[in-house]
């Protein structure tokens, strides 16, 4: 039983960083339809500037530089390269940011070269002990963090004019348009949040707590199963991210425990193929209707 | 102007038969490894160009198909517990073929009802199926810490291997030439089927189903058939794929983690060899294999003549980085410029050869 | 062979609390120019849907002759001899005109990957023909010069007509046409009228006309069926819609000026 009570609370402690990376995957998806396969690449860049300026700056000053360099490479991404292109479909964007990912991916994955570092110092590796189960303190800064961010982000998302203009570009892009909303600020704010919110995960999962290994090529793949978490949710349902989220949190842990280690990674996509199959638009996604 | 083109075509073809009587064993491996990657990148501009479903279940399906093609013409081997039947090379190729078509079926409840970018992200399951399958099932794959040997293939008594004497026109010819005819025959088969296919009815209804799945139904076009079609051939053809892959490794070696021989590294190369050429064209697949597997090699090939890229360990730029870099940026460049790829470019070039008025326009 | 009729029995649609169609009936007879009009958002176009198989009737059936085709896969109605056309053309803008229009002859013709890969005898000798009929098609619908262009490089008046093209690809006994002079002008208009009364008087079949221009449905259709707000609200000839009190008042009150 605790063993059971200690997996759900390392379950839900990695979901909520996953529900952080899904839910920026959905907001980019809802203000632009494209699906970005540059998301792990975010997160490892934050990590990255993270390693190489904290000694200079102390923890919390690289932390911050981080997470705030990790939105503005989205934010960049989109306004260099995915704004250039108006004619191109969201397709054949979802393409495009496969080639940046390889790009940012490769040169961090050389950067780093052998030295795999962990990140998470302030909390990393010191598990508390309540009553008789042990819990890794990076799952419950990562818990507390992940509620405050997401609780901030709905409030925005429900009444700053951010949210308004995004949730009515999600609904139908020409009215937005047509009472003004600034489809293109929409859009970068998106990015950037998406990239901020990546800045953040990347603090939890490049710890000993997470994965048991530093930054590296690992982290990326590890951010990969943000894509189940998002699908599986709907991907475009912030809410439905979050239980992704959490969802494959969950499986990952029980996973882990009682099949293996390797297993894990593919129960968390086998979980997704049979949500997909049920409901191909995930939990809470929206029914695409054909339309002719 | 079809003439130009097929004459054109047949010159290629007799220079690439001639090659291996000219150029060195480490080049004629090169261009192998590029011939494996055309292979698979027709399979995969068939599912995602034509059929518009994009796929980054590629490399699964290399896996699978060099593993069932090591399994078919393997033997048991008692204290390893190695599962192996002993079939003729051919049959095995054959039979590795038709496994993957199936395991492409098998994932079509899924593949049918998604539609394309939902696919994408769903098809990336199987690369992490493959993985864990790589690691356990070490009756079949050998596991990932030593593999399994392929039997080499073999036609009607003739070994693709350093087997026996031969000499052809004074040239001996080992296992790189040999494999390179093997490999030329089978791209050979595989680009003409695709080309049939995509100029007759079933390249038709993929691209209906592509551009309007209401109006390809309304047409006659089972869409989730379409779809369930597009994704076996496209597996079958990765399947092909991976049995050249693990005869030009000359070992089936499962990888240890998602970067690798089978790793997601590769189901993007193989997409950025389809978009690099044009999505759905066939002949762009190959210029994009060429340009996606054959730059590292190339590179490789160069460096140790000229010193370049020769750093290892820390911060080095190796010839694979560097691959990687180019064809990122390639992706990036085609689909802001040029979303047709290099077949857009071809046929411009080609239009304004055979027009040069339209052409100055 | 003459051509089925067409029957919609009492068809239900809802969406969601959202009745599109409200127990809608009419026939089709077997020759006939039939229009189902109305203003925008009648549900003359989901009532087609309904008819392809597109959309699921909540309530009420359709058969043409004996086959029930709210019980049929979108996907047979080639096989049983309806044609359709869009709105939105949903034509492949890269592929050329007879690419398009070939996909019509999909279900007239057979043979799987293999088979069309290895370019077999017979695969050849079918797609020629099925080819040459196509260009045929075309021609008699006045796209015959563009039959290698891509579909994306021509006026939006031959894209509809392609469109058209590939539905009669399909030999049906009945062709539906869901807007086909949504976005012409007058001349287009006119021409298409003629190319419509063409069809019929040379094939001699069914042809059901979803239309929002007035003039186009009342000089070439043989009746008129009126749609509002999903119930059906009038059927007779061109002459006796026009007539109908209730049919003024909903769509030739608002619309008609609009049109005009």
């Amino acid at each position: 039983m605790e063993t059971f009570v200690q997996l759900v609370v390392n379950g839900f402690g990695k979901g909520a960083v996953f529900a952080l990376l899904a839910l920026g995957f959905v907001v980019i998806f809802k203000a632009t339809e494209v699906v970005n396969f540059a998301h792990g690449s975010l997160v490892l860049f934050g990590g990255y500037l993270v390693v190489a300026t904290r000694e200079t700056l102390g923890w919390a000053g690289a932390a911050v530089l981080g997470v705030v360099s990790a939105g503005v490479l989205a934010l960049l991404v989109e306004r260099l390269l995915l704004s250039r292109s108006r004619l191109a479909d969201p397709f054949s964007l979802a393409l495009l940011t496969i080639g940046v990912d390889v790009i940012i991916t490769e040169e961090i994955v050389r950067r780093l070269g052998v030295s795999l570092p962990f990140i998470g110092d302030a909390w990393d590796a010191q598990p508390v002990q309540v009553g008789g189960v042990t819990l890794f303190r990076t799952h419950l800064v990562a818990m507390v963090v992940a509620t405050v961010l997401i609780t901030a982000f709905f409030i925005a998302f429900r009444y700053s004019n951010w949210g308004v203009a995004m949730r009515a570009q999600a609904e139908n892009k020409e009215a937005a348009a047509l009472v003004g909303i600034r489809s293109s600020r929409v859009t970068a704010t998106a990015w950037l949040v998406a990239g901020l919110l990546a800045g953040v995960a990347v603090l939890f999962i490049a710890t000993q707590d997470f994965s048991g290994a530093g930054l590296s090529r690992g982290t990326h793949s590890i951010a990969l199963a943000a894509f189940p978490a998002a699908i599986l949710g709907g991907l475009d349902s912030t809410a439905g991210a979050i239980v992704g989220g959490l969802t494959v949190g969950l499986v990952d842990a029980l996973s882990t425990h009682y099949v293996s280690f390797a297993f894990a990674k593919s129960a968390v996509f086998l979980v997704m193929l049979v949500v997909l199959v049920v409901r191909p638009s995930g939990l809470f996604g929206t029914r695409e209707s054909t339309r002719v | 102007m079809w003439w130009v083109r097929a004459l054109l075509w047949l010159a290629l073809l007799i220079v690439l038969l001639a090659l291996p009587l000219y150029l060195e064993a480490q080049w004629l491996r090169a261009g192998e490894y590029m011939m494996v990657g055309a292979v698979g990148a027709i399979g995969l501009t068939l599912l995602t160009g034509q059929a518009g479903q994009l796929s980054l279940a590629h490399a699964f399906f290399l896996l699978a198909g060099g593993t069932a093609y090591t399994v078919l013409a393997g033997g048991q081997e008692g204290e390893r517990n190695l599962v192996g039947f002993n079939l003729p090379p051919l049959l095995a190729l054959l039979g590795a073929v038709a496994i993957t078509a199936l395991l492409g079926i098998a994932f079509a409840p899924v593949a049918g009802r998604l539609r394309g970018i939902y696919l994408g992200v769903a098809s990336l399951a199987l690369v992490f199926l493959g993985l864990y399958f790589g690691q356990a099932a070490e009756g079949l794959t050998g596991g990932t810490s030593t593999g399994r040997a392929p039997e080499p293939f073999s036609l009607f008594g003739f070994e693709f291997s350093n087997e026996g004497d031969l000499e052809i026109l004074g040239v001996p010819f080992r296992q790189s030439e040999r494999v390179w005819y093997l490999f030329l025959g089978l791209l050979l088969i595989a680009f003409l089927l695709a080309l049939g296919a995509v100029r007759s009815r079933v390249g038709r209804s993929w691209r209906a189903v592509r551009d309007n799945e209401a109006a390809a139904a309304v047409m006659g076009v089972s869409v989730a058939r379409a779809k369930a079609g597009a994704f076996a051939v496209s597996s079958a053809y990765a399947g092909l794929a991976g049995v050249m892959t693990v005869l030009w490794f000359d070992i089936l070696k499962p990888d240890e983690s998602e970067f690798g021989t089978y790793g997601i590294n590769v189901s993007i190369a193989f997409l950025a060899m389809v978009i690099i050429g044009g999505l759905g064209s066939v002949p762009g697949a190959l210029v994009g294999a060429v340009v996606v597997n054959g730059l590292p090699q190339v590179l490789a090939l160069y460096s140790t003549k000229l010193g370049w890229f020769t750093g290892t360990g820390e911060g080095a730029f190796t010839p694979v980085l560097i691959s990687s870099f180019v064809y990122g940026a390639a992706i990036i460049l085609v689909v802001l410029f040029e979303p047709g790829g290099l077949a857009a470019i071809g046929r411009r070039i080609a239009g304004r050869l055979s027009n040069p008025a339209r052409g100055r326009e | 062979m003459t051509p089925a009729e067409l029957r919609v029995e009492n068809v239900t649609l809802r969406f969601g609390g959202l009745r599109a169609l409200d127990s809608v009936s009419f026939d089709v007879q077997p020759g006939s120019l039939h229009a189902l009009i109305g203003p925008n958002g009648a549900g003359k176009s989901s009532c087609f849907n309904v008819i392809c198989g597109l959309y699921r009737a909540s309530e009420g059936r359709v058969f043409f002759g004996d086959v029930e085709l709210t019980r049929q896969r979108p996907n047979r109605l080639a096989r049983l001899g309806i044609g359709r056309s869009f709105q939105n053309a949903a034509l492949s803008s890269h592929s050329t005109v007879l690419d398009n229009v070939m996909l019509g002859r999909f279900a007239l013709t057979r043979g799987g990957f293999l088979e069309c890969g290895l370019r077999l005898p017979w695969i050849t000798r079918t797609e020629r023909r099925h080819a040459e009929r196509a260009a045929e098609i075309c021609e008699f619908l006045g796209i015959g010069d563009v039959l290698h262009t891509p579909v994306g490089a021509l006026p939006y008046g031959a894209v509809k007509r392609v469109d058209i093209a590939r539905a009669l690809a399909v030999e049906p006994a009945l062709l539906l046409l869901d807007e086909p002079a949504a976005g012409m002008n007058a001349a287009e208009t006119a021409e298409l009228a003629h190319t419509i009364h063409e069809i019929r008087a040379e094939l001699g079949i069914s042809i059901l006309l979803v239309e929002h221009d007035m003039g186009l449905v009342m000089g070439i259709a043989d009746r008129v069926s009126v749609l509002d707000f999903g119930r059906l609200i009038a059927d007779g000839t061109p002459a006796e819609v026009q007539a109908d009190p209730e049919v003024v008042r909903a769509y030739l009150g608002t619309d008609h000026k609009e049109n005009a």
